[in-house]
């Protein structure tokens, strides 16, 4: 074991060699290897955390590199887990990397994270969002939790007790999952890369503190961060009575993440093609699901907009049309809407959504 | 009374942090009721509010110049 690689933070007042065996001996899980991951990961495997699993069924793409610092333009293509292993365990050879190259799901969640003391969510959706937190929860698992929107960010420490509340959890803030397309994602709403940067460095930090006993750790703590302003707000969490966790396997089993491979959807999925098909239909109603202020502005006379933050009012009325077809710019926010009116109308109308949405289509949408 | 705004995410986009002076507002339902009202957005969106930075989990009494926060859930990553 070579001291000399930790020295600078042995050496350390409050900090030390016994700190230091503590995090050689801990076994820490980040789930999601994207901009929170990447950073906490580089951290963490540099400060000595003596095992650490990455959790990522993904592959490193082009619009990642600008916050997913692990990767480089030549990785484009690979599997995340695997770019990110080697080039940890180059970094540190002396720690152990786990490869996990698989999305998180109902089944296999409880299996993983029983080999970790300590788990990162670094996920971007709500659906793995609540299934790690309840397995966290279950297995009494301390979970750092960092989120980020916008400019800003969110960080918690959730299933961890401090001395005067035995851990609370994210449903005590947010009991139920919001319904989708309610909140904005950073592939809808885009991202500044160095937010998710210091978001993810503040959650290796507090994995840090947790595991070596240091200073005050975020536990029943959320704390909101502010890019633009370098503000700080802090606010204890309590425990909630308004929603129900799991309390055994059997059923955590049981509950609904909104796993998408577990729900067949009635909607179709389609290209321009088949839009420009439908379009000419007189059957066909196209409904742009984007924000008023949201460009590239399309012809009215040919798309109807029905902006999600008005999808509510809209489907409360009926229209004639049988073909419903469902744009954004990315085509996820119309995926939503999809499945809203597929609830709805279920056999009585076809409902389709643009894949790839505008953005992908670019060229048919700025020709026509 | 006075009562202090201190918004985050999207819902700042709506409610800008300020100070505001209300009358018969007791206590943290009604605060939530004003909100909705003044701000109908805020209906749509999950959200939780904090009293001097703790988190309302039931109704609360609110005293003059309280701060009250209003929280939406991140998922980005």
């Amino acid at each position: 074991m070579s001291a000399a690689r930790y020295n600078r933070q042995i050496i350390l007042k409050g900090f030390g060699e016994e700190a230091q065996q503590k995090l050689l001996r801990a076994k820490v899980l980040i789930i999601g290897a994207g901009g929170l991951g990447c950073p906490a990961l580089q951290y963490l495997a540099a400060a000595g955390i003596g095992h650490i699993g990455i959790v990522d069924d993904d592959t490193v793409s082009l619009s990642n590199l600008h916050r997913q610092i692990l990767f480089t333009t030549a990785d484009i293509g690979k599997l995340k887990v695997e770019v990110a292993a080697k080039r940890l365990q180059e970094m540190n050879p002396q720690i152990g990397i786990i490869r996990h190259p698989i999305r998180l799901q109902k089944n296999n969640i409880i299996d993983i994270i029983s080999r970790y003391d300590y788990i990162l969510d670094g996920t971007d959706n709500f659906e793995s969002r609540y299934l790690i937190n309840d397995a966290c929860a279950l297995l009494n698992k301390p979970l750092i939790f960092a989120a980020v929107s916008g400019f800003e960010g969110q960080l918690a420490i959730f299933s961890s007790s401090d001395h005067l509340t035995p851990g609370t959890n994210y449903r005590d803030i947010f009991p139920i999952p919001p319904d989708k397309g309610e909140i904005p994602n950073c592939t809808e709403n885009g991202i500044i890369g160095v937010l998710p940067g210091v978001l993810g460095t503040m959650a290796a930090a507090e994995a840090i503190k947790l595991i070596a006993k240091i200073g005050q750790p975020l536990t029943n703590k959320i704390l909101s961060y502010n890019l633009l302003t370098q503000e700080q707000y802090t606010i204890n969490i309590s425990h909630g009575d308004d929603y129900t966790l799991p309390k055994t396997v059997d059923e955590f089993l049981n509950m609904d993440y909104q796993d998408t491979s577990e729900v067949p959807q009635g909607y179709i999925e389609i290209d321009a093609e088949e839009m420009v098909k439908l379009q000419q239909l007189d059957s066909t109603i196209l409904i742009d699901v984007r924000e008023r202020h949201e460009v590239p502005v399309l012809d009215k006379q040919i798309f109807t907009q029905v902006p999600m933050s008005e999808f509510g009012t809209f489907m409360s009325k009926e229209f004639y049309q049988k073909h419903v077809v469902l744009i954004c710019q990315h085509g996820i926010r119309s995926v939503a809407a999809a499945e809203t009116m597929q609830e709805k109308y279920g056999d009585a109308k076809k409902i389709y959504s643009l894949k790839g949405g505008i953005i992908k289509w670019r060229d048919h949408f700025l020709k026509s | 009374m006075e009562i202090e705004i201190i918004s985050f995410g999207q819902i700042a986009e709506f409610i800008s942090n300020q100070k505001i002076e209300v009358d018969g507002i007791a206590d943290t339902d009604a605060f939530k009721q004003y909100l909705e009202d003044r701000f109908p957005t805020l209906k749509g969106i999950k959200y939780k509010l904090a009293l001097n930075k703790n988190i309302v989990q039931q109704n609360t009494e609110i005293e003059n110049q309280a701060t009250v926060a209003i929280m939406p859930p991140f998922s980005g990553g």
